[in-house]
């Protein structure tokens, strides 16, 4: 039990730091740029982002192993992925409308934006591609969510000074925001000495 | 549905620099900002964009709108997520095994927000033939800040051009992610420097 928490932790650990979802892969960068505006976006995103990474990782490992064997199975995985974050996405809202209704007319306004992204997506394709076992695909899944987290706190505490007058004009807003993004992407790539290969 | 009859047709270039999705709107920037690091990637992701994207668009339209948003944004990016299987068959016979460097971005396109959001906020607004010339023109700005992209960063990080060759390899960090960022940033605001500019010029004429 203690070597599979070990491994969670591990493969966590790995999708934070090495292959954060945003500052390594870009996965929903603009997302990302949208919810560190206000606390509670940050909050409210990270939550929806680590649940449906999490659960629809555990799922998506049983069809890994029963859809990518298959010749030309890789082509119907969108297809299946989209499915399950789709059950899943509209389970969690069905939940809430029964159980938090007050929650729920707060977050469906922007609850598609937390799940239909490239951050939950593409830690589902990561995972085909490079997990191997289930408590890999539970670490990388969490870990995906937590990364996101740590950007958007470091878009979210920069954001302030970034959109100020000492920032020229047409830089304001999103273009001083990826570079922004950049920088701190450089140094997550110095920090690791790693460089991604997709 | 006489109300849309008796309106003229009209072209809105917009798309093109003024609301283009990935400088102005930061829509779908993930397979740029990583995967265009050569000509041949942009070209990839391009013909795969206009595919999974614009083809989703014009075949959602179909989708009836007393469905729930809920379940109408679910069913966009099955549209989309079906769309992605010729698409790879595609690009699997045009460009063979180069296209397992960009298959992940690929991937990534059946949930852009471009299909899930623009649609509802700005194409489904108009009428069909309009939508899809108004939809094209969002898709030939994208796939123009690809191309930019995409070659930019082939000449510095490699000193070619569609595997040509023109010089010694400027910057080969141009390839990685981070300078992605960067240089997305710069042309984003670039943009916005000639797209404030031509507005202010039309107001000063009055126009």
């Amino acid at each position: 039990m203690s070597e599979v928490f070990a491994r969670i932790v591990s493969v966590a650990m790995i999708s934070v730091f090495m292959q954060n979802a945003i500052f390594d892969r870009a996965f929903g960068a603009n997302v990302a740029i949208y919810a560190s505006r206000k606390n509670e976006h940050v909050v409210g995103f990270t939550l929806g982002i680590t649940v449906m990474t999490t659960l629809a990782s555990i799922i998506s490992y049983f069809f890994d192993k029963l859809v990518m064997p298959l010749e030309n199975g890789y082509l119907f995985m969108p297809l299946i992925y989209v499915g399950i974050i789709g059950i899943l996405y509209v389970a969690g809202l069905l939940i809430m409308w029964k159980f938090f209704h007050k929650m729920f007319r707060k977050v469906k306004q922007y609850a598609h934006l937390a799940i239909f992204n490239c951050t939950v997506i593409g830690a589902l394709f990561l995972n085909s591609n490079y997990g191997s076992d289930l408590a890999s695909y539970i670490g990388y899944g969490f870990g995906t969510g937590i990364g996101f987290f740590l950007a958007c706190f470091m878009l979210n505490i920069a954001h302030e000074r970034l959109d100020s007058e000492k920032i020229p004009r047409i830089f304001r807003g999103y273009p001083i925001m990826l570079i922004y993004i950049g920088i701190v992407s450089l140094a997550f790539n110095v920090l690791v000495g790693y460089t991604a290969e997709f | 549905m006489p109300e849309t009859k008796n309106k003229k047709f009209s072209v809105n270039a917009d798309g093109l620099f003024k609301q283009n999705i990935v400088l102005m709107s930061g829509l779908v920037t993930a397979p740029i900002i990583v995967a265009a690091t050569n000509a041949e990637r942009a070209v990839m992701l391009i013909v795969s964009f206009f595919l999974i994207s614009y083809t989703g668009i014009l075949l959602c339209r179909f989708i009836p709108r007393r469905i729930v948003y809920t379940v109408r944004i679910l069913l966009y990016a099955v549209v989309a997520a079906a769309m992605y299987i010729p698409t790879m068959i595609l690009l699997e016979r045009l460009f063979h095994e180069a296209v397992s460097e960009v298959s992940l971005y690929v991937g990534l396109m059946v949930v852009n927000s471009f299909l899930l959001a623009k649609t509802e906020t700005r194409f489904y607004l108009k009428p069909y033939p309009e939508m899809t010339l108004d939809a094209f023109i969002y898709v030939l700005g994208y796939a123009l800040v690809t191309l930019v992209v995409g070659v930019l960063r082939e000449i510095l990080a490699y000193g070619t051009v569609y595997s040509f060759h023109l010089c010694e390899p400027i910057m080969p960090a141009a390839k990685s992610p981070f300078f992605g960022f960067i240089l997305v940033g710069i042309l984003a605001a670039f943009c916005r420097s000639i797209v404030g500019r031509r507005t202010s010029v039309r107001k000063e004429r009055g126009v």
